[in-house]
C-alpha cells in the first residue's frame, strides 16, 4: 500500500493529459538522472563501502518511498521495494539502510528469506537533517542493488523530546491482512511501544538519558526464522515494521520477538492466512 | 485548444463593460510598455486569491486584474469550528467581493475555471470563454483524494462529513451533532501531514467538546490520529484537561490511531491493527492535494502539491504562473489562511515589479500566526516568520514561538479575544469586508 504523501520516483505524473505533458516527461527524466547520479552516495559511507567490499551495486535498482519534505524528522515513513525477480536467485536476502547525515549513519539491517516473497518493507526512521537516505541490498546470487532518495527535513528528528513516560513500553502489536487475493502477498504489520532512546537526549538538568533501544526483531514460523532485523537508534520511537509474507508457502502462525539492548524481550503471535 | 490572439469581444462579454477603461486604457504601471503586458488573472477568491487581486491593484492601480471565483459569497474555514461550538453565527463567516470590485477596481468573474491553456496563456471558463493573461496566479486551495482512505469517497462524505471546506458540509456536521443523542460518541479521523490547517482537527474537537459540555454532557469525543505528534500538542492537551476533563480522548498512530478503512453506512472505522470504532457522528478529514485546476495547469508534482520557487512562488513547472496558499509545497510554512494572505502580498509585489520592469524583491519574508480557540475564554497561538535561506524556505531562527505552558486564565482569555480580533483584521485585509 502506498502512503498517500510519499512519492515514487517511477510514478507517472498525476492529472489529465495536457500540452505540458511532454515537458513534465522531460522533468521526470532530469529528475531520474539526478537521482541516478546521487546514488553513488554509498561511496561516501564507510560502513557501506566495507559491506560492498569492492562490489559494484546496480544504482537505482531499489525503489525508496519517502516524503520529499518532512516537517517531523523524528518519524519519517520509509518503504523499500525490490525489482521484479526472475527466480529465487534474484530475490533479496539482505537489506541495509543508511542515513549518512545522522550522527551515526546506520539505520537498520534486515535478513530476508523466500517466505517473504521478495515483497516490500516499510518502517519509520529518524532523520537529523536534510539528507539522502541510502539503501543497499544483496540478492541470493550475490548481486548488489542500491537506491537513494533525498529528503528535506524542516524539524530535526534527534532532538525531539521523547516522553519520559514509558509506562506502555514493550507492548507489542501485530496484524496480518486477512483478505488474500490470488497471487498476492499478505501484509504483516508490527509495532512495539518503545522510546528508542538515542543516548543523545539531555534532561532539563543537563544529564544525558542513556541509550536504550529495541535492538532486534525476529519473525519465526515453525521454529524457523523467516525475517530478522537489527535496529539502530535511527529507527523511530515505537518501532514499526511492515513486511510481506507469501501465503502459498508461509501461511500459519508467526512468532514475533523484539529484544532490547538490555536483553529484555517481548513477543506476540500473528496468524497469516494460507492460500493455495 | 485555441492559441489565437486575444479576442476582445469575448473578453468584453465576459467581464462586463464596467472595467473597459482599465482594460484598454493606457499603461498605468511605471515603465511598462503597453497595457497588454499588464494582464493578471487570479483563480480562486479565498485567502490567497482575494488578497493577491487586491494588493496587485493597490500596488499598481493600472494593472488589469481579473479574479475568477464561482462563489458570490465566500465562507471562511477559519472559525467554522467556533460555529460548530456555538460561538459564532455561520453568516458572520461570509465575505463578498463588492469592495474588491468597487473600491480597488478588480474585475470579478463569478465562474469556475475549467482549464488553463499554458502556452496560449489563457484561463478557460466552464462556458468555454477565455481570459488571457500575462501573469497567472492560482490560489485554488485544496481538493480531496477521494478513495485514498479506503471507503471514503464523495458519497461517503454525505454520511460522514469532512467539513474541511466551509459550506454545506459544515451545516451537515452541525445538524448531525444536534441530532445526536446525549451520551453519543463523536469520532474525528485526522490525516497524516501535510494537510490544510495543522491545528484544525484539534481546535475542532475542542469546540465539539464545548458544544457537548453545554448541550450533551454525557457525550464523548474520540480523536483517531495518523500522527504521533501534532501542532501545539502540549497546549491542546493541557487545555482539554482544563476545560473538558477526560471528555476528549486522543489516540496517536503508535497507539493504533491510524484509520485504514471507513464504513460510512455503519459509521464505523477500522484502524491499522484492526480495532473497530463505532461513532454516532463521524467526521473524517481525508487526505488532500492541491485544487484540481493546478493539476490542469500541469504545475503539480507526484505528491499532488505544487512545487514553487521559494523566493517568488513561481511554479517550478511553468513560466509566468504563480501559485500560493494551500495548494503549494511551502513547508515549513503551514497551510493556513494567514500564510496564504502573506504569500499573496509577496507575490503581488513580485508580479507588479516584474511587469513594471523593476528588480525582484531582494529579501522576501512571510509570517504566520495560528490562533486556536479551545473554549470561549481559552485561546492559544503559534507564530513564526519565514525567509529564504540557501535557496530554501525556513523559519527565521528565534522568530517564533507558542503560548507558554504556564499561563494565567486571564492570559488564555486574552488570547481568545485576540483570535476574534485577528479574524476581523484578516477578513478586512483580504476582502475588505467589515466583520458582521
Ligand atoms: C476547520 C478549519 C479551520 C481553519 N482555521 C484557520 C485559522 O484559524 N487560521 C488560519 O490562518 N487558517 C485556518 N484554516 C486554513 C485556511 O482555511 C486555509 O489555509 C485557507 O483557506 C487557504 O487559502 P487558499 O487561498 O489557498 O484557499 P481557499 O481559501 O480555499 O480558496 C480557494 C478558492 O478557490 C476557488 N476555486 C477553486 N478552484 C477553482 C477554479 N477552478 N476556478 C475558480 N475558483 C476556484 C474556491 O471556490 C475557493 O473559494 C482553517 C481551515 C479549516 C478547514
Amino acid at each position: 500500500m502506498t502512503h498517500p504523501y510519499t512519492t515514487r520516483l517511477s510514478a507517472p505524473p498525476s492529472g489529465a493529459p495536457h500540452p505540458l505533458r511532454r515537458v513534465i516527461g522531460l522533468f521526470a527524466a532530469i529528475l531520474f538522472l539526478a537521482a541516478a547520479a546521487a546514488d553513488a552516495r554509498w561511496e561516501r559511507i564507510p560502513e557501506a563501502v566495507a559491506l560492498l567490499d569492492g562490489a559494484e551495486p546496480r544504482a537505482g535498482a531499489l525503489e525508496l518511498d519517502l516524503p520529499t519534505v518532512t516537517q517531523n524528522g523524528s518519524s519519517v515513513p520509509l518503504t523499500v521495494r525490490f525489482p521484479e525477480s526472475r527466480g529465487e536467485n534474484e530475490t533479496v536476502e539482505a537489506l541495509y539502510i543508511f542515513a549518512p547525515g545522522n550522527p551515526s549513519p546506520e539505520v537498520a539491517e534486515f535478513s530476508l528469506t523466500p517466505a517473504l516473497g521478495n515483497g516490500e518493507l516499510s518502517t519509520r526512521i529518524r532523520l537529523n537533517q536534510s539528507q539522502p537516505v541510502v539503501a543497499l541490498a544483496r540478492t541470493r546470487s550475490g548481486d548488489w542493488l542500491a537506491g537513494t532518495r533525498e529528503v528535506r527535513v524542516t524539524v530535526s528528528g534527534c532532538i525531539t523530546a521523547n516522553q519520559d513516560n514509558d509506562a506502555n513500553a514493550m507492548q507489542p502489536r501485530a496484524r496480518a491482512s486477512q483478505r488474500v487475493r490470488t497471487g498476492q502477498l499478505v501484509d504483516v504489520r508490527t509495532l512495539i511501544r518503545h522510546p528508542m532512546e538515542t543516548g543523545l537526549r539531555e534532561r532539563d538538568d543537563g544529564t544525558v538519558v542513556p541509550e536504550r533501544i529495541i535492538q532486534s526483531f525476529e519473525a519465526r514460523r515453525n521454529g524457523e526464522t523467516i525475517l530478522s532485523a537489527r535496529f539502530h537508534r535511527a529507527v523511530s520511537a515505537n518501532p514499526y515494521l511492515l513486511f510481506h509474507v507469501d501465503p502459498r508457502t508461509a501461511g500459519g502462525t508467526l512468532e514475533l520477538t523484539w529484544t532490547e539492548d538490555t536483553g529484555e524481550s517481548a513477543s506476540a503471535t500473528v496468524e497469516v492466512p494460507s492460500a493455495p | 485548444m485555441k492559441h489565437g490572439a486575444f479576442n476582445r469581444r469575448n473578453a468584453l462579454k465576459l467581464m462586463g463593460t464596467g472595467g473597459l477603461g482599465l482594460l484598454f486604457g493606457g499603461a498605468a504601471v511605471r515603465g511598462s510598455a503597453s497595457s497588454r503586458s499588464g494582464r493578471v488573472v487570479v483563480v480562486g477568491g479565498g485567502f490567497g486569491g482575494a488578497t493577491a487581486a487586491k494588493y496587485l491593484k493597490r500596488i499598481s492601480p493600472g494593472l488589469d486584474v481579473t479574479l475568477v471565483e464561482p462563489a458570490k459569497r465566500y465562507y471562511t474555514c477559519p472559525f467554522t469550528n467556533l460555529y460548530l461550538g456555538g460561538l459564532r453565527e455561520f453568516e458572520s463567516l461570509g465575505h463578498g467581493y463588492d469592495e474588491l470590485r468597487d473600491r480597488y477596481g478588480v474585475r470579478v468573474v463569478h465562474a469556475m475555471a475549467k482549464d488553463i491553456d499554458v502556452s496560449g496563456k489563457k484561463v478557460v471558463l466552464e462556458d468555454g470563454s477565455e481570459l488571457p493573461w500575462d501573469r497567472l496566479v492560482l490560489s485554488p486551495g485544496i481538493d480531496f483524494r477521494w478513495g485514498a482512505l479506503e471507503g471514503y469517497d464523495e458519497a461517503a462524505s454525505q454520511k460522514a462529513p469532512h467539513a474541511w471546506k466551509a459550506g454545506p458540509q459544515t451545516h451537515l456536521l452541525r445538524r448531525q451533532l444536534e441530532a445526536m443523542e446525549d451520551g453519543g460518541t463523536f469520532i474525528l479521523v485526522a490525516p497524516e501531514n501535510p494537510y490544510r490547517c495543522p491545528p484544525g482537527p484539534y481546535e475542532r474537537v475542542s469546540m465539539i467538546a464545548h458544544y457537548m459540555k453545554t448541550h450533551k454532557p454525557r457525550s464523548k469525543v474520540l480523536l483517531l490520529d495518523a500522527k504521533d505528534v501534532f501542532s501545539k500538542q502540549g497546549l491542546f492537551q493541557q487545555g482539554w484537561r482544563d476545560n473538558y476533563g477526560d471528555r476528549i480522548e486522543w489516540v496517536g498512530r503508535s497507539d493504533d490511531g491510524r484509520v485504514m478503512r471507513v464504513d460510512a453506512d455503519k459509521l464505523e472505522v477500522e484502524t491499522e491493527f484492526g480495532t473497530i470504532h463505532k461513532a454516532d457522528v463521524l467526521n473524517v478529514v481525508p487526505p488532500q492535494k492541491a485544487g484540481i485546476i493546478a493539476e490542469r495547469a500541469g504545475v503539480t508534482d507526484e505528491t499532488g502539491w505544487v512545487p514553487v520557487d521559494p523566493a517568488t512562488f513561481r511554479a517550478r513547472r511553468a513560466e509566468d504562473i504563480y501559485v500560493i496558499g494551500d495548494a503549494t509545497e511551502a513547508a515549513p510554512m503551514p497551510k493556513s489562511g494567514f500564510v496564504a494572505n502573506s504569500q499573496a502580498k509577496a507575490v503581488a509585489r513580485a508580479i507588479a515589479a516584474e511587469l513594471a520592469g523593476l528588480d525582484p524583491i531582494a529579501e522576501p519574508g512571510w509570517a504566520n500566526t495560528c490562533y486556536s480557540v479551545i473554549a470561549p475564554d481559552y485561546g492559544i497561538t503559534v507564530a513564526n516568520v519565514y525567509e529564504v535561506h540557501d535557496g530554501e524556505l525556513r523559519e527565521v531562527p528565534g522568530s517564533g514561538g507558542v503560548s507558554p505552558m504556564e499561563a494565567t486564565p486571564a492570559f488564555r482569555s486574552r488570547e481568545a479575544a485576540y483570535a476574534e480580533a485577528w479574524y476581523a483584521a484578516i477578513a478586512q485585509d483580504t476582502w475588505g469586508t467589515r466583520p458582521a
